[in-house]
């Protein structure tokens, strides 16, 4: 049986027309993964003797479990990003005579290999390893490496209840904002907490049975949510929502693209995955409030364009990377419309214009932090409407995806709009400004990188016209591909 | 009325090849002006095919399709008077139906009212389970959906009109009214109707000409007569 589902598997994913078209990022992703495992295996075997060096008379372990909890907890929110879920077309498996549980467990058991438990294992054994070569005892070493893969494999399980279950999530973050504050601030030495607990656990071999038991009931959890979800009409019978006519006769000033605004207005408003990205692209809001506080970070430019560029492009990176594939669902309709594609980018343009501004008016507490920091989530924000939205709709032509609208935290599909290719047209976003800014600041000083950035937005928006139609060629090329690629999903 | 036999819509040496396999062929064919066309054949026969073709959904492996002297791979401008329901890919799931019109009403020049003047007419088709429900199209059933499709390609007084299989999924009576309305809108404006169709009493009744594809080729093209629907259901092996 699971061969067969394993078969399935197979050929979904060697058969998938967006297989093909993104080889170069494969490779891309290809090398990233070889770069992290390579990272990793550097750190465990060097992180004791870079410790022991750097902190003389303290136990590297020590020193090594009291970051632990964090370790879990960046990983978690990494996982909670990037990790995708297991994604399988159950419905025609579900008349057939398969097990249910089988095919759960295939899911789930599925994940145990992924890449995110992999990677760990390239720091927890050689710093085991080495650990072990100190003259650690192996009876303890043993069962704490244990015990940290069983954690991780909690983490895995514990991702997958925080994608679907939103409280999940707020709890979660939550109590991890918290946690952080507290030690922040000093309130709470979780640091202690975490070296006491993780030493406990080397301490006592057998304690490594909890996580275990964590693991194991995390993946019962995981099993009786799937279980529950395994049946069609969860997917369809959700109740029809009644529908709220709104002329939005308002956006009639925005004149030809209006039509097109009024659409992505009522998009966004009436279909559950743009509205949970909306509400993502709220929270990079707060990035500031992250950066500014330290002085690490308020000392270096890059990271302070960095946070201005998130501020005020949180919508702009999140909703605007997944244009094209919004209208994936009906896209042959604009296509044999009596649409001008320029027309159809323009709308999206102002879209993303539009909630630019309206994070830079959401953004202006940030005076707070004095008018330089401000002065560059200023010009951050003119960057972003300036050249990022150009390039934003321009990698969008690459982008193949088709993204089913109104689809929740269905038991078994991806519900985060995020994944590493599209992560990836986020550097130049990021990268071009910091490069923009550095290279007249390097020469003359703050204001004449703030002065160059804005220039350099201005053109942008000035010459809008003939990027737009420049992308628009790149669009025009790719119709068929995308038409085909959208189609695929119905 | 008097049909002018301008020609509407020139096919040129069309070939669609999907790995190696040639799905469609057709070296030579051109629609009238004011033409009904029915495309007739079984599955798989290439007749979506052709209709993504005329509507540059698809690139042609060779050859052209000339809609009105605009090559249609080439230029946009066959857009306007252009109008077509291919499959629910067509319609905008997160609209209700009347946003729907107005949306498509506006990317054709027409305002609100003239919707809702046009709409009118349709109150027969709609047997009242289309305007005023409150529901999205994406909560309709297969069925009224198609009517949404079909009835927002005539928005604009389009002069090619393209419907794939425009009678599958609808009932008896939706059928028969759809029948109607289309051989309306042939004899009173100068329209040019393209419908394919498995039904072949449905298409009879509403084609003045049938072509009938088979394996991606033109094996039959006929005008409607007496004799058309016996010949055709020899030919499909009755």
């Amino acid at each position: 049986m699971i061969k067969r589902l394993i078969t399935l598997e197979w050929k979904q994913f060697f058969r998938s027309k967006a297989l093909g078209q993104s080889l170069a990022i494969k490779i891309l992703i290809g090398f990233l993964a070889l770069y992290f495992i390579g990272s990793f295996l550097l750190l465990g075997l060097g992180a004791y003797f870079l410790l022991e060096e750097t902190f003389p008379g303290e136990d590297p372990l020590k020193i090594v479990n009291s970051y632990l909890l964090f370790w879990f907890a960046v990983d978690l929110t990494y996982r909670f990003f990037l990790q995708k879920l297991p994604v399988m077309n159950i419905q025609p498996l579900m008349i057939l005579p398969i097990h249910r549980n089988a095919i759960i467990h295939y899911l789930l058991g599925k994940t145990t290999f992924s890449f995110y438990n992999l990677l760990p294992l390239f720091f927890f054994v050689p710093f085991s390893v080495v650990l072990i070569g100190q003259g650690y005892p192996i009876i303890n070493v043993i069962p704490w490496f244990l015990a940290m893969m069983f954690f991780e494999l909690s983490i895995n399980y514990l991702n997958f209840l925080v994608n679907k279950i939103n409280v999940v999530f707020y709890v979660v973050l939550v109590l991890l904002l918290s946690l952080a504050g507290l030690e922040y601030y000093g309130v709470v030495d979780v640091t202690g907490a975490s070296e006491y607990f993780f030493n406990r656990i080397y301490e006592v071999p057998y304690t490594f049975l909890i996580p275990l038991l964590l693991a194991v009931l995390l993946y019962r959890r995981n099993f009786d949510f799937l279980r529950k979800g395994f049946y069609l009409d969860d997917q369809i019978s959700e109740g029809v929502t009644e529908a709220k006519t709104n002329e939005l006769n308002w956006l009639d000033r925005f004149g030809e693209v209006a039509v097109f605004l009024k659409n992505d207005i009522r998009l966004i408003s009436r279909n559950k995955r743009p509205k949970q990205i909306l509400i993502m692209s709220v929270f990079f809001l707060f990035y500031g409030v992250i950066f500014f506080p330290q002085d690490m970070y308020s000392e270096s430019y890059t990271w302070l364009i960095f946070a201005s560029l998130f501020i005020t492009g949180g919508f702009l990176m999140t909703f605007g990377q997944l244009v094209p594939s919004w209208d994936s669902e009906y896209y042959k309709l604009l296509m044999s419309q009596n649409i001008p594609y320029k027309k159809y980018l323009e709308s999206k343009w102002y879209l993303m214009v539009v909630a630019t501004l309206i994070s830079l008016i959401l953004s202006t507490p940030y005076l707070y932090f004095g008018w330089k920091i401000f002065s560059l989530i200023a010009v951050g924000g003119l960057f972003n409407i300036g050249l990022n939205s150009h390039i934003t709709l321009w990698a969008g032509a690459l982008n193949r995806i088709p993204v089913e609208l109104n689809v929740k935290a269905k038991a078994f599909s991806n519900t985060q709009g995020f994944n590493i290719t599209q992560m990836l047209f986020v550097l130049p976003k990021i990268a071009l400004p910091v490069l923009l800014f550095y290279i007249p600041y390097m020469i003359s000083g703050f204001t004449a990188g703030i002065v160059v950035l804005a220039i350099v937005s201005m053109m942008g928006i000035i010459f809008k016209d003939f990027f737009l139609a420049q992308i628009e060629k790149v669009y025009q090329k790719g119709k068929y591909k995308t038409i085909e690629a959208y189609a695929e999903k119905q | 009325m008097q049909k002018n036999n301008n020609q509407m819509i020139k096919v040129e040496n069309i070939s669609k090849v999907y790995s190696g396999e040639t799905v469609l062929q057709i070296d030579d064919l051109t629609i009238t002006e004011g033409e009904s066309f029915g495309l007739v054949g079984n599955n798989g026969a290439g007749k979506t095919t052709l209709f993504s073709l005329f509507l540059d959904l698809i690139k042609p492996s060779s050859g052209r399709i000339i809609s009105k002297d605009i090559i249609v791979s080439e230029s946009e401008a066959w857009k306007p008077f252009t109008s077509s329901f291919i499959d629910e890919s067509f319609l905008i799931g997160y609209l209700t139906p009347e946003e729907y019109f107005y949306f498509i009403g506006e990317l054709r020049g027409q305002n609100k009212a003239d919707i809702d003047d046009f709409l009118l007419q349709f109150e027969d088709l709609f047997n009242g389970e289309i305007l005023n429900q409150k529901k999205y199209l994406r909560d309709l059933s297969k069925g009224n959906q198609k009517k949404v499709g079909i009835v927002a390609a005539l928005i604009g007084n389009p002069e090619v009109i393209i419907l794939d299989e425009p009678f599958a999924n609808l009932d008896p009576t939706t059928q028969i009214r759809l029948k109607k309305l289309l051989n309306q809108i042939v004899e009173e404006q100068n329209t040019t109707l393209l419908i394919s169709s498995h039904d072949l009493m449905h298409i009879i009744e509403v084609c003045k000409r049938i072509v009938v594809l088979e394996d991606g080729k033109i094996v039959k093209d006929t005008l409607t007569g007496e004799t058309t629907l016996q010949e055709l259901k020899t030919y499909f092996g009755d």
